[in-house]
């Protein structure tokens, strides 16, 4: 049903966008940005001993900015990069490239613009997380990867729950609080982005139209 | 002299604004000369800047009315050869990176490899310019790791390597201490040596007056004077619309209005101190 | 005078570490399907892919051989956590089958252990061979032999950038954070008071960087990026002499295991 529901949006969007204007110079420089906030989002939230990973919100800021065919480069090209150092983290390329390209087809279809849309967009952002990585945290990792959450999806198993269950319950609650953190974030950044600087990326006007609004 | 780079009636708008922030330019850019552009901030100097090496509209996006031409062919026609023709350095240093080079020496040379120009001849002109920006002793630092002077002494040296024969400075020194300033201006100096026509924004009015041959005045959009600098530099009436002209012309006028009898009003010390000497001179005699 | 290309090289003596990227890359295609194989040979009453455990001693010489296994040994503790943790919940958590021993509250059951020796093996074992690459290959050598495959030279720019601005964007987060704290903004203390730590840090983070991505445009356009035609090269990647070799090698030996694997089902 979801891919019937992204071909229409293209056929709809293509007089507007296409792949190669897409990927501009301007949004060519995000990629490396958005992978870098990537990581340092992540650092940061154990720093600071956040219950989340809050390492998706430059693939979440290049989608909503640039489109979902730079959300998922970005996205992907995360996954790549943090399996250079431990290539378990290849089994998650599609799991962020998916990330990207919800958020940017999101933005072009301007579910970011009003307060009951950034919801609906959240939690449509939070179940595409927690369905796509669950097949592959279940079949390829077995439910656990030895992160914070898995512990508690571990516990949930030991409990007698069954392994698909335990996994979405856990994962849910979490990837939902982190959509909507990695949300605000980006939102506060486009607020605060010159209009001038906004209107050369690919879904930057979408965001123009409000603060003139306002 | 030849015309290099020729604006025909050419007014600029950003994206989303209503007012051009360039309006009704008529302009001959001429080989070998040097042109300090002065004006408020706003005036529309880094907009011309821009228009002339086709950043606008190319990259700025907006609309663009009347021509820009670079050697006869208008900007908008001109794909990305126009790098070997115009070399462009601005005010921020920090963002004057490509990026992906670890050393100092394959910054410099990161235009050079994306011009195709073989590898020997590559290592041949980094070196030399790097001995004409003084940066070789940086060659093996991190570019990221230098300071704003350096940098901007590096920007200078990626963009001199290519050998373009105009350069387009955008207030190189606004963000360097005075140490940094001079180092810019002892590369700026060589440059206009071997005779690269060179479009120079500046805020430090004194430097404009010693090495321009032409000056460009902007404000709120317009060029409203344009011509020989000693002309210019002396019309003490751009006080009154925000322009800063050097102190030895402002002392030159006060001296002319108290009745000294300066031949005209010098626009640079050198200048001043000759001047008035031959005045005192002069007195003597009449005396 | 300097030779300052000569400098910008990567020269290695090892042969195995010296390998051209795309010839290492057809090592680990050949070892994964490898591992693949052997993860289909189960033996013991219960069919345990147990060839899986010793299979993993051939990412240790080969690590040894390239002259990187201390290195490795670093990079391979963190999978082996993973592994360790996987092993471990699926043991005793997963049911199905005989019961195969208990003591106390903790039972391991048939189904268990086969998919906990499987999986937590082939994690190893494939996260072994990537590490081995990755730890033989600096990261210039692999987005100069990615342009070299006919990648465009845009995407290379990418993943070379990318490595640059993880550096950066660390440092300055670093600063701001710092910044942050002489202000007086908390990063101690419950729940709330953390995460409202978080967006000052990070907000002025991305938006500086975005910002100084648009001149970045421009400086890169002033350096000829957009040029058409070719482009030359300062760094060149060299081949070690060993490519055919290791190359027939890795191939005949994964054609070999396919063969004894059909053997052993036709019997």
């Amino acid at each position: 049903m979801q891919t019937n529901k992204g071909k229409g949006e293209r056929k709809m969007q293509e007089k507007k966008y296409s792949i190669k204007t897409d990927f501009s110079m301007l949004a060519i420089l995000i990629i490396p940005i958005s992978v870098a906030v990537n990581f340092v989002g992540g650092q940061l939230a154990s720093i600071l001993k956040l219950p989340m990973y809050l390492d998706t919100i430059g693939t979440i800021f290049a989608g909503m900015l640039c489109g979902p065919w730079v959300g998922a480069v970005a996205g992907g090209l995360t996954n790549v990069v943090t399996g250079i150092a431990n290539p378990v983290n290849f089994a998650f390329i599609p799991v962020n490239i998916l990330a990207g390209l919800v958020t940017g087809f999101l933005a072009r279809k301007k579910m970011f613009n009003v307060w009951w849309k950034w919801i609906i967009s959240m939690i449509l952002m939070a179940v595409v997380a927690v369905v796509s990585s669950a097949p592959i945290v279940v079949l390829v990792y077995g439910g656990v990867t030895g992160s914070g959450t898995s512990l508690i999806t571990a516990a949930a198993m030991a409990a007698g729950a069954n392994i698909w269950a335990a996994f979405f319950g856990t994962e849910g609650i979490f990837q939902l609080l982190d959509r909507v953190i990695s949300f605000i974030i980006c939102r506060l950044v486009i607020q605060v982005i010159p209009p001038r600087t906004l209107v050369k990326f690919g879904c930057g006007m979408n965001y123009i139209k409000e603060k003139d609004k306002k | 002299m030849a015309v290099v780079i020729e604006c025909k009636d050419v007014t600029y708008y950003y994206p989303l604004t209503e007012k051009p922030a360039v309006e009704d330019l008529n302009l001959k850019i001429e080989s070998g000369k040097f042109y300090g552009v002065v004006g408020e901030n706003g005036a529309g100097k880094t907009t011309f800047c821009a228009l002339l090496r086709g950043f606008a509209p190319g990259f700025y996006k907006g609309e663009l009315k009347g021509e820009v031409l670079v050697e006869g062919k208008k900007t908008i026609e001109y794909g990305g050869e126009l790098s070997a023709k115009i070399g462009y350095v601005f005010q921020n240093p920090f963002t004057q990176i490509s990026g992906v080079k670890d050393t100092v020496f394959e910054e410099v040379a990161y235009g050079l490899e994306n011009f195709g120009v073989p590898v020997e001849e590559i290592e041949r002109r980094v070196i030399e310019v790097m001995k004409m920006t003084d940066i070789e002793a940086l060659a093996e630092k991190n570019p990221f790791d230098l300071s704003g002077g350096q940098m901007q002494r590096v920007a200078l040296a990626s963009v001199i390597v290519l050998e373009p024969d105009i350069l387009i400075i955008d207030e190189p020194t606004s963000q360097l201490d005075p140490e940094g300033t001079e180092s810019v201006f002892r590369i700026i100096k060589a440059l206009k040596d071997r005779k690269k026509t060179i479009i120079l924004v500046e805020h430090k009015i004194d430097l404009i007056a010693e090495y321009a041959d032409e000056v460009l005045v902007f404000e709120k959009g317009h060029l409203i004077k344009s011509g020989d600098k000693e002309k210019i530099l002396s019309d003490i009436s751009l006080l009154d619309r925000g322009v800063s002209l050097p102190q030895v012309a402002i002392l030159g006028a006060k001296l002319k209005e108290k009745g000294f009898p300066l031949r005209k009003i010098p626009v640079t010390e050198d200048q001043a101190v000759r001047m008035i000497r031959e005045s005192l001179k002069e007195g003597k005699q009449d005396a | 005078m300097e030779n300052y290309i000569e400098k910008i090289q990567i020269r290695k003596s090892n042969k195995l570490a010296g390998l051209y990227p795309s010839t290492k890359a057809l090592i680990v295609l050949m070892y994964a399907v490898c591992t693949f194989i052997v993860n289909t040979i189960e033996v013991t009453d219960i069919g345990l892919p147990l060839f899986l455990i010793p299979q993993f001693l051939v990412i240790l010489i080969l690590c040894k051989a390239s002259g990187v296994l201390g290195r490795c040994i670093k990079a391979l503790n963190t999978v082996a956590v993973v592994a360790l943790i996987i092993l471990l919940v699926q043991t005793f958590l997963v049911p199905g089958g005989d019961l195969i021993w208990r003591f106390g509250i903790l039972r391991i059951y048939e189904r268990g252990l086969r998919t906990a020796v499987s999986l937590s093996f082939l994690i190893m074992n494939i996260a072994g061979i990537f590490v081995w690459l990755f730890q033989t290959t600096e990261n210039k050598e692999i987005s100069r032999a990615l342009e070299d495959s006919g990648m465009n030279y845009k995407a290379a720019y990418v993943f070379t950038s990318t490595l640059q601005m993880i550096e950066i964007l660390g440092r300055n987060s670093k600063t701001i954070m710092n910044a942050q704290k002489a202000r007086g903004v908390e990063t101690e203390g419950n729940l709330i008071v953390r995460a409202k730590a978080f967006f000052p840090s990070l907000v002025p983070l991305i938006l500086g960087a975005v910002i100084s991505s648009e001149e970045r445009v421009l400086t890169l356009e002033a350096r000829g990026f957009t040029m058409q035609g070719p482009k030359t090269h300062l760094f060149e990647l060299k081949k070690s002499g060993w490519e055919g070799k290791a190359a027939a090698a890795s191939v005949l030996i994964t054609v070999l295991l396919l063969a004894g694997r059909i053997m052993l089902w036709l019997l």
